[in-house]
């Protein structure tokens, strides 16, 4: 389990009760500090695969696919001889900033190196409708003309509005759509795990 | 002969006491017939309950502009004299910038013509100068012989001390009052409020005390030095004030009034650029808010008058340096004084009747209209207790330039009597 | 935080407001060192520039912020002459209202001017600049550079002001963001040029000799105009040079004493300054510029068009 390598698990479908409508903030996550470091291993692991390049580049969208692509990299590391990271803040690429009642501070993007002809994989921490990555598309596009884009994201729980896939998921989940995936990192929210909670797109 | 009335229970205000006294008061064609604690109405009498209200003496207003002749969008005569019935007030003093300024008999005499058809007697004054430019004379003379009952160039100072000097002679022998708008044009400048912090800060061109008061000044020693009367229109400075205080102590003949707007506001109402506290001259500051109150208590003012000066919403809804000066007053008058100063004990209603009904008669030689056997049926009936909201609907003028529009001022005039008619009754 | 529709001076933000607005700038001005220096974010919107004044500074860094949002810029015209002929101010508004314009941008020579705009339109309303009383993104631009000069906390610095400060609205803007943001500030100008009744802890110099020894560690140079009065300020445009102005002289000490200067623009040259000053490493002025259009995007991105404004007249 300590080692990335060991994995080799193709990423499953885990299926919610739809009854987990009556869990509270405080009950249990439905991926625990273990299965989180479970699937960003895997993660890691299928784009170890699959990228051989050396011209890659990680970028997490704000805020939490910033802690995602930054244990990502960590893993990644050891196995590239050039690995860069980025991170992108997607707030004026968003589609409804109309809707909001206040405008959203901003933290501003972060790509520290030239984007052109990279090989960028763009990390969030859940891919649903597919509207920030849209969005983080879009701005990263505006940095620069990578040769090649893939999206990365710890949970897939479908619904997609927009024709948009993950390439690499961590974890699938199937859960109701009045439901709420809340993924939480240490870094951001001091624990690692994943909650099913009620209400709310995402 | 009208039918006999009979106001019972209210507590009559008098200029001689700060005390008032539960009479009853009957009232029989045109006068008051008697005044006596709790008697029996006579029968087939109309009776006016007026338990728990105040029956003062009708008000009277020395400065009003009541726009007629020229500029009948903002107020004409007839209405603006059911302005002052509204507010309580049964008699008043035009103000003679109007288009054309009523600076010749035959203007007086057509004003005066409206005023008549009014259902209160109402006074005019005539301009000093022709057109109010401040150069030659007006004719004084004829103007008082056609029934003008004071000068003044009010709304400009007659900025040459000599034409002022003339004017003070000639009217000084026809027994009017000069009536002076103190103000230094030059200092004033394109000034739309008092310099000051608030001026400062909101970026708008300052009118500085001192143009107010270098102005009283030299008018009042110009009166000392031609023993004219002289009537100071609107102070607003402490400073003023004394001076006008110093020169009473000294004998010279000059009255003065206050505007109830310059003892409750101050420059920081403008806030954000409110027009309808704009008017010159312009608020001043608390302290002098504070000065001027106790000045009337002192007996510094002899009148409280209210510079009603009606505009159209149009242009008060312009920016705060275009828009014109002035705010209506005939309606508000009593209830905000009563609202700001006699419900909270500052002032108290001898104050009220021999300030704003005794004193401005006098001033223009009637006399004052007490509420005692013999005299006059001339009083209103004032309900403390209820509030007045003043609404477009319930505002009797055109126009409704006031910072009390839609809001509410604790009191209310309930009954006018003028003459022994009730004109109004709520 | 509540949504604000309309900036129309300094004094009605509160902190937590100006936090946003400086905070975010630094990201806005980020993006100008993208090849795309253009987000999305207001794509759809409309910018309406209302200039009843001259400024192609201030209009085209309104216009510049505007477009770099993707929102599409109208410039309305005033002809002033209409202006002259009494052309109501209210009935440009009602023609803006049929427009349905997101944000109006207004500079106008009488105070209040935006203030009575923004009472009576849903768009949000943005002082450019009016009379002599706010210019309050001149102050967000001219704060957020001394951030960067001076990094975060202003706390301490001394800014002393020079020039026609009675009839400068960026005095008074700039001067009351300065004190909020804990600095000590001072001014220098012939006493004409001096308001009455300023808090007192606001410095008064008459001369130099006074400025050099209060230590200040910035200097804002004002505009100074002879026409704007029929009795003048001050007797002549040379003798203001030579009593109050920035010479080469008075340059050299500033110089020595590493004091930045700045200037809303544009400059005077042989009046408040002289042309060595533009080359002067610590002169601030084109830094003011670039800040202006970020800080300026920053405050579009912040308001909120035709949300109720709980400021009534």
């Amino acid at each position: 389990m300590s080692s990335p390598r060991a994995l080799k698990i193709a990423p499953c479908i885990r299926r919610v009760p739809l009854h987990t409508s009556t869990l509270m903030p405080d009950s249990a996550p439905i991926l625990t500090k273990q299965d989180v470091a479970h699937c960003i291993g895997r993660l890691a692991e299928n784009i170890r695969e699959s990228c051989s390049g050396n011209e890659l580049a990680l970028v997490g969208i704000y805020r939490r696919g910033v802690p995602l692509a930054e244990r990502v990299f960590a893993l990644l590391k050891p196995h590239f001889q050039s690995l860069l990271l980025g991170r992108v803040d997607i707030t004026l690429y968003r589609d409804d900033l109309k809707n909001l009642e206040m405008m959203p501070k901003l933290v501003g993007s972060d790509i520290p190196f030239d984007l052109d002809g990279k090989h960028v994989i763009l990390f969030d921490e859940v891919i649903y409708t597919g509207r920030t990555s849209r969005a983080g598309l879009d701005e990263l596009l505006d940095h620069g003309r990578p040769k090649q884009v893939q999206i990365a994201a710890l949970i897939d729980r479908g619904g997609r509005e927009l024709p948009l896939h993950a390439d690499f998921v961590g974890e699938t989940l199937n859960v109701a759509s009045h439901q709420r995936i809340s993924v939480c990192f240490e870094e951001v929210d001091g624990e690692d795990a994943v909650y099913v909670r009620e209400g709310g797109r995402r | 002969m009208s039918k006999q009335k009979l106001f019972k229970g209210g507590d009559i205000a008098s200029e001689e006491s700060a005390k008032l006294q539960r009479c009853d008061v009957l009232v029989e064609g045109g006068r008051i017939t008697r005044v006596a604690p709790n008697f029996t109405a006579p029968p087939d009498c109309q009776v006016i309950d007026c338990t728990g209200k105040i029956i003062l003496p009708a008000l009277f207003d020395v400065h009003v502009h009541a726009r007629e002749p020229g500029q009948e969008q903002k107020e004409n005569i007839r209405t603006c004299s059911e302005a002052a019935i509204n507010g309580g007030v049964t008699g008043f003093c035009m103000m003679p910038n109007t288009l054309p300024a009523i600076d010749s008999a035959g203007v007086v005499k057509t004003v005066l013509e409206s005023a008549a058809k009014c259902r209160i007697p109402i006074y005019t004054s005539g301009a000093i100068t022709k057109g109010r430019e401040g150069k030659e004379l007006a004719a004084i003379g004829a103007m008082k012989a056609a029934g003008a009952v004071m000068i003044t160039d009010d709304g400009f100072p007659v900025s040459n001390p000599v034409v002022l000097r003339r004017a003070m002679e000639y009217a000084r022998d026809f027994g009017l009052i000069v009536a002076s708008h103190c103000e230094t044009m030059e200092l004033s400048g394109k000034g739309a409020m008092h310099e000051g912090t608030v001026s400062y800060s909101l970026g708008l061109e300052g009118i500085p005390a001192i143009s107010e008061e270098i102005c009283l000044d030299r008018d009042i020693r110009l009166a000392q030095y031609t023993g004219a009367h002289l009537h100071i229109q609107h102070v607003t400075t402490a400073r003023g004030m004394n001076t006008i205080r110093r020169f009473k102590e000294e004998g010279v003949n000059v009255t003065c009034e206050v505007a109830p707007h310059h003892l409750i506001f101050n420059h920081e109402d403008v806030g954000d650029y409110d027009t309808n506290y704009k008017m010159n001259p312009p608020l001043r500051t608390k302290e002098d808010n504070a000065a001027l109150l106790q000045g009337l208590i002192d007996g510094v003012f002899d009148v409280i008058a209210t510079d009603h000066a009606p505009h159209t919403p149009f242009e008060k809804n312009n920016d705060f340096a275009s828009a014109p000066f002035g705010i209506t007053g005939l309606e508000t008058a009593l209830p905000s004084l009563h609202h700001y100063f006699i419900s909270e004990g500052k002032l108290s209603w001898d104050l009220i009747v021999r300030r704003y009904s005794a004193e401005p008669r006098r001033l223009l030689g009637q006399r004052a209209v007490p509420v005692t056997e013999g005299g006059t049926a001339e009083f209103i009936v004032f309900n403390p207790k209820t509030d007045t909201v003043f609404t477009r609907d319930f505002i009797k003028s055109k126009s409704v330039n006031t910072p009390f529009l839609d809001q509410a001022l604790r009191g209310r005039v309930d009954v006018v009597v003028h003459a022994g008619e009730v004109l109004l009754q709520r | 935080m509540t949504p604000r529709k309309d900036l129309l001076d300094i004094q009605s933000l509160t902190d937590e407001e100006l936090d946003f607005i400086l905070t975010n700038a630094v990201p806005f001005k980020n993006l100008f060192k993208r090849s795309v220096k253009k987000v999305p974010t207001l794509r759809g919107r409309t910018v309406l520039t209302l200039f009843y004044e001259p400024s192609t500074r201030t209009r085209s860094s309104f216009e510049v912020a505007a477009s770099r949002l993707s929102a599409d810029v109208i410039n309305f015209s005033v002809n002033t002459s209409s202006v002259v002929k009494g052309e109501s101010v209210l009935d440009t508004i009602s023609t803006l209202e049929a427009m349905r314009t997101d944000y109006v941008v207004v500079r106008h020579g009488m105070s209040g001017i935006p203030n009575l705009i923004a009472r009576n339109t849903t768009a949000s309303v943005i002082n450019a600049g009016d009379g002599f009383h706010a210019h309050p993104t001149q102050a967000l631009l001219d704060v957020f550079t001394l951030k960067e000069v001076f990094g975060g906390d202003l706390s301490g610095l001394r800014i002393a002001f020079i020039g026609d400060i009675q009839h400068s609205r960026v005095a008074r803007s700039t001067n009351l963001l300065c004190r909020r943001m804990g600095m000590s500030t001072a001014m220098l100008a012939p006493g004409s040029l001096i308001p009455r009744d300023t808090p007192a802890e606001i410095a008064k110099f008459t001369n130099w000799e006074e400025l050099y020894a209060w230590k200040p560690d910035v200097i804002y140079l004002l505009r100074v105009q002879m026409e704007r009065q029929n009795v003048p300020f001050f007797p002549s445009i040379g003798e203001y040079h030579r009593i109050y102005g920035l010479t080469d002289e008075r340059l050299k000490r500033v110089q020595d004493s590493g004091i930045y200067v700045m200037h809303p623009g544009p400059v005077n040259r042989g009046v408040e300054l002289n042309d060595s000053v533009m080359t002067y490493e610590r002169c601030l002025i084109n830094q003011q510029v670039e800040n202006g259009i970020a800080v300026r995007m920053s405050v579009l991105y912040w308001l909120k068009p035709g949300s109720v404004e709980e400021v009534g007249s």
